[in-house]
């Protein structure tokens, strides 16, 4: 028996184009079928479609704040480049809603570059990679001032900054085009494929390398601008073979219990405030706390300011000492220098006290009315997840495969929100440092020539949803996945059982739904492949969540609440073995992947 | 109902190019932008912030769709 999958030799669309629409559904009547059956409405015709080619030497995936300083530094290094983008350039993902960007600068912070990786790695329980940290810290002055010269901090929108590097060089651009495949060939990238949201073209580009910059993703939560991102780069990577990291930790941004869905409401206005620059001011924030003081205590939670909101709680996320205020620097000489052992705080009662717009500012929601949880659901720590690099150059373990910003797993601040402003200022500085590498990388590799079989494998890939006469629609299958995947006690309080319940529920997602979702037009196709990038980014999560037998940072197992440093001073890569399954193992926090 | 109304569009297209979420497109045969896929509005206000000749109304509230057994 065939799976309902399978399509039965002619789909419903084409017997009716075949049989003439009256006559045809006349005869799907006969067959016992109603003409209303598992109909997927025939808006768009996947087998007329054009294709565009490109050749390039690098490939900029994202028109973000990593993607931009990805194409620019690549130009300037003698590539040729071309940015392919979902959305607009500097109007997609979470840039346009990160208004603040840190800029180290010694004298003013009153403290070495030394100190201040010292301060982070401190505050991130030794989950964040000093060379990156460090890194971000030393070059983002620079990226701020090629900044301050485009015009970014003169307006709330940066389209119009972002486009003048790029049209001064003459980068091609294409907007609103879903990459849905990355291309792999003889071991190396090889380019990317993708389709246009609005003329319906393929499009396939050959690439001796390619930079991922396409965010980090969640699952189209309500409540924070992210429901564009869906973690595609990282689970189209993953599919050829790449690492992946950082899947335990949580954003813990908290949304508004009224309208939880406004993005804009809930962040008071802050999206139209011009960018700033921001100093030296490390945290340990935006964990679980909220949700755990919601798990016990039950809601509405009250609003106000945070900080004195609710007493001690036992039980809870610890947080290092020296890190007990939620919402303030640690006190100088407060002990932590020595780094002393984890207590438990009192507990805040919106643990959103760095936020300032995706990215990192000040300023967060949920300050003015009752707050509630999930509103980031399905993301991590900015800059903690994505793909695993191999060396301070953002490479991941594909020759040719790059990633910048929120698509690396660099652990520049760790496992929690260490810093305001860091964020951007990270995707900026690796944006650059990927830019560059592949560029060089480049000069030493011919141009890949793909097999014509493997690219109409990708095609059929791409289209199979538009050619389904029946399946599940995305749009169901993201309800369904998000039912199981935001309420608090899966991903934010978690512990095995639920874990596991979760899982089964997604596997099923997987084996099931995935292989039948269906889109009726080009749009309903970019949702069933992010959908299908969801549910794959779901299971990385709950295997990742069910591995780590400890608590630490933004990963809150409430059966294993302490943290373990005898096991755990480790971060979690996934990959996809030969077998197809995903398979989980430790990298010890002071070493490159091996 | 999120993104409710497009008052005034001049036909530029910069909502459709600037929604992140892809919820406005163009319709051919006015040549005005209209709301086809208002589920999948965020309510970030990026369109109206970009509209040229501020034609956007939107509204903080989103209709969630209830959970049904099959879709």
């Amino acid at each position: 028996m065939k799976a309902p999958h399978e399509n039965n030799g002619m789909s419903r669309r084409r017997f009716l184009t075949l049989a003439g629409g009256t006559a045809g559904a006349a005869t799907l009547a006969a067959m016992g079928m109603a003409p209303g059956w598992g109909e997927n409405r025939a808006a768009f015709d996947p087998d007329n479609m054009d294709q565009k080619t490109h050749q390039t030497d690098v490939l900029v995936i994202g028109g973000g704040m990593a993607g931009l300083f990805a194409a620019v530094k690549a130009h300037d290094a003698g590539a040729r480049v071309v940015v392919l983008s979902k959305g607009r350039l500097g109007a997609s993902g979470q840039t346009p809603f990160a208004k603040g960007i840190f800029a180290f600068d010694a004298r003013e912070a009153g403290m070495s570059l030394d100190a201040f990786v010292a301060e982070v790695s401190r505050s991130a329980l030794g989950t964040n990679n000093p060379v990156y940290t460090r890194q971000m810290a030393e070059h983002s002055a620079a990226r701020v001032a090629e900044l301050r010269d485009w015009g970014f901090f003169d307006s709330p929108l940066c389209n119009k900054a972002f486009s003048r590097p790029m049209e001064a060089r003459g980068i091609p651009l294409i907007e609103r085009v879903m990459v849905t495949h990355l291309i792999e060939h003889e071991g190396r990238i090889a380019g990317a494929a993708g389709f246009t949201l609005d003329d319906g073209h393929l499009i396939q580009v050959s690439a001796k390398s390619v930079v991922l910059c396409t965010g980090a993703g969640g699952f189209k939560p309500n409540g924070f601008p992210i429901c564009d991102l869906t973690h595609d780069g990282t689970v189209m990577a993953y599919r050829i073979g790449a690492k992946v990291t950082g899947k335990e930790w949580n954003d813990g941004h908290p949304g508004q219990a009224q309208n939880p869905a406004a993005c804009f409401d809930g962040w008071h206005g802050m999206f139209e405030r011009k960018p700033d620059v921001t100093g030296v001011d490390v945290r340990h924030d935006l964990g679980v706390e909220l949700n755990y003081v919601a798990y016990t205590k039950g809601a509405p939670l009250p609003p106000g300011p945070p900080d004195r909101l609710l007493g001690r709680l036992d039980g809870g996320p610890s947080r290092p000492r020296g890190f007990d205020r939620p919402h303030g620097p640690p006190p100088p000489g407060g002990g932590w220098l020595t780094g002393g052992p984890i207590h438990r705080p009192p507990l805040p009662g919106a643990d959103g006290g760095a936020g300032g717009g995706p990215g990192g500012d000040k300023g967060p929601p949920g300050m003015r009315g009752a707050p509630v949880g999930g509103s980031s659901a399905g993301m991590a720590i900015h800059k903690s997840e994505g793909l695993v690099p191999i060396n301070d150059r953002c490479e991941s373990n594909i020759p040719g495969l790059y990633a910048a910003g929120d698509a690396l797993g660099s652990y520049m601040a760790g496992a929690i929100y260490t810093q305001i402003g860091s964020s951007l200022a990270g995707s900026a500085v690796q944006g650059a440092v990927a830019g560059e590498a592949a560029a060089g990388y480049s000069r030493g590799v011919p141009m890949p020539s793909v097999p014509a079989d493997k690219l109409a494998q990708v095609e059929n890939e791409m289209l199979a949803p538009l050619r389904r006469e029946a399946g599940y629609g995305p749009a169901w299958v993201t309800q369904t996945l998000q039912g199981v995947m935001i309420p608090n006690f899966v991903l934010y309080i978690k512990k095995e059982s639920m874990l596991n319940a979760a899982l089964a529920y997604i596997e099923e997602l997987r084996d099931h739904h995935l292989p039948m979702l269906c889109a009726g037009d080009l749009h309903e196709l970019r949702l069933a492949h992010e959908t299908a990038n969801m549910i794959l980014s779901a299971e990385m999560k709950l295997r990742a969540s069910l591995m780590r037998k400890e608590s630490r940072c933004s990963h809150f197992r409430i059966d294993y609440p302490e943290m373990d440093d005898a096991n755990w001073q480790a971060w979690i890569n996934i990959h996809q073995g030969a077998d197809g399954q995903m398979r989980l193992e430790k990298q010890p926090f002071d070493r490159w992947p091996a | 109902m999120a993104i409710s109304s497009i008052d005034g569009c001049i036909g530029c297209g910069t909502c459709v190019q600037s929604c992140p979420t892809d919820v406005i497109r163009m319709d051919p045969r006015t040549g005005k932008a209209f709301i086809q896929y208002v589920a999948d509005c965020q309510i970030c206000h990026l369109c109206r912030m970009y509209c040229p000749v501020d034609a956007i109304s939107i509204t903080p509230d989103k209709s969630i769709p209830v959970v049904v057994s099959w879709g």
